[in-house]
């Protein structure tokens, strides 16, 4: 049931056919984990509270460093050397009080991903390097909850959603490792990818629209184009082949 | 007529900025190679030492993953290849 301040709140996307009262009561209902509180995690939990989706858990063991403040727009000059799940939190608490953003300054590894990501209806992947994605593939698929991949280098970004069993995950295209580097990226690069993660998951929690399912959305800001690229489940996937 | 390759952004520092290049071969692998005798300099941004793929590349075939197995992939003139690369940033 919504309030009156929240028919007020979300008035403008209750008017949106598609989500109505129906629509924005789900969102309320909705658990969503957001791994990252950095360049992809800012936007994403940005939008997803000010949605209204009902709960959310931040997960970050970072701290806030000058040199984030180009792209990671939920910290800001005072935040220098906080934690990044606490100055986003104070910035979403702000933002609307009626979500309940639930935050730990945690390191997401093989030993706490399940617990940290159980009891959730869907992913988020806001990181900054692929080993951690795929962990996060692996438990989300272990978990069968969705899974919204998006990454960013440059001006370049891609996003792509992940239904355990019914679609392809990101490790179906794993070829082997690869070595971790510092990554260049603009701030406007992050908020585009970021936004669109935010729109998957706005439109699985209200049973909407057409999902990134099996195809990988890549995007180049400098030439400002899309380009959708088909995949397809890998038989021999070592994190989803048994589904 | 030849197969298109689309060259990711970070490749097209070989090719003098150009998104695109003709090629001739009859599978993904050959066309790849012309395209590395065109721009020599590409060939360590495309292959490991072994000569098979560097695990950061991906390959589209008619805007289709091509994995696994991407260099025998055949194609025919007129087909599309894009050599796009795995992002971690974020």
């Amino acid at each position: 049931m919504l309030s009156s301040e929240e028919l007020d709140r979300y008035d403008r996307q209750i008017m949106i056919p598609q989500i109505g009262e129906k629509g924005q009561e789900k969102l309320k209902k909705a658990k969503v984990f957001i791994a990252g509180a950095g360049g992809l995690g800012s936007p994403v939990s940005i939008y997803l509270t000010a949605a209204g989706v009902g709960h959310i858990r931040l997960v970050d063991h970072d701290t806030v460093d000058l040199t984030n403040l180009n792209r990671q727009v939920a910290h800001w000059t005072s935040d220098v050397g906080r934690k990044k799940v606490e100055s986003a939190q104070e910035k979403l608490n702000k933002l609307n009080p009626n979500v309940t953003v639930e935050t730990m300054s945690v390191t997401i590894a093989e030993e706490n991903a399940s617990e940290l990501m159980t009891g959730f209806d869907l992913i988020v992947d806001a990181m900054d390097n692929l080993p951690t994605r795929y962990l996060l593939n692996k438990t989300a698929i272990e978990l069968g909850v969705p899974f919204v991949h998006g990454a960013v280098n440059g001006f370049q970004g891609r996003v792509m959603t992940v239904v355990p069993g019914k679609t392809a995950c990101l490790r179906c295209l794993y070829r082997g490792p690869v070595p971790a580097s510092k990554f260049p990226v603009i701030g406007v690069t992050p908020a585009v990818v970021a936004c669109i993660q935010a729109t998957e998951v706005i439109k699985y929690l209200a049973g909407i629209g057409e999902l990134l399912e099996n195809r990988l959305l890549a995007y180049d800001g400098l030439s400002l184009k899309f380009t959708e690229f088909k995949v397809q489940r890998n038989p021999e996937c070592e994190h989803c082949a048994h589904l | 007529m030849a197969v298109k390759v689309n060259l990711h952004l970070t490749l097209r520092q070989f090719t003098n900025g150009q998104e695109m290049v003709e090629v001739d071969g009859k599978t993904v692998g050959e066309c790849l190679k012309n395209v590395v005798k065109k721009y020599p300099a590409m060939e360590s941004s495309l292959f490991a030492k072994n000569g098979k793929l560097s695990n950061i590349v991906e390959i589209y075939l008619n805007l289709q993953s091509a994995y696994p197995n991407e260099l025998a992939r055949p194609v025919k003139d007129g087909d599309e290849i894009h050599v796009t690369m795995m992002l971690s940033g974020g």
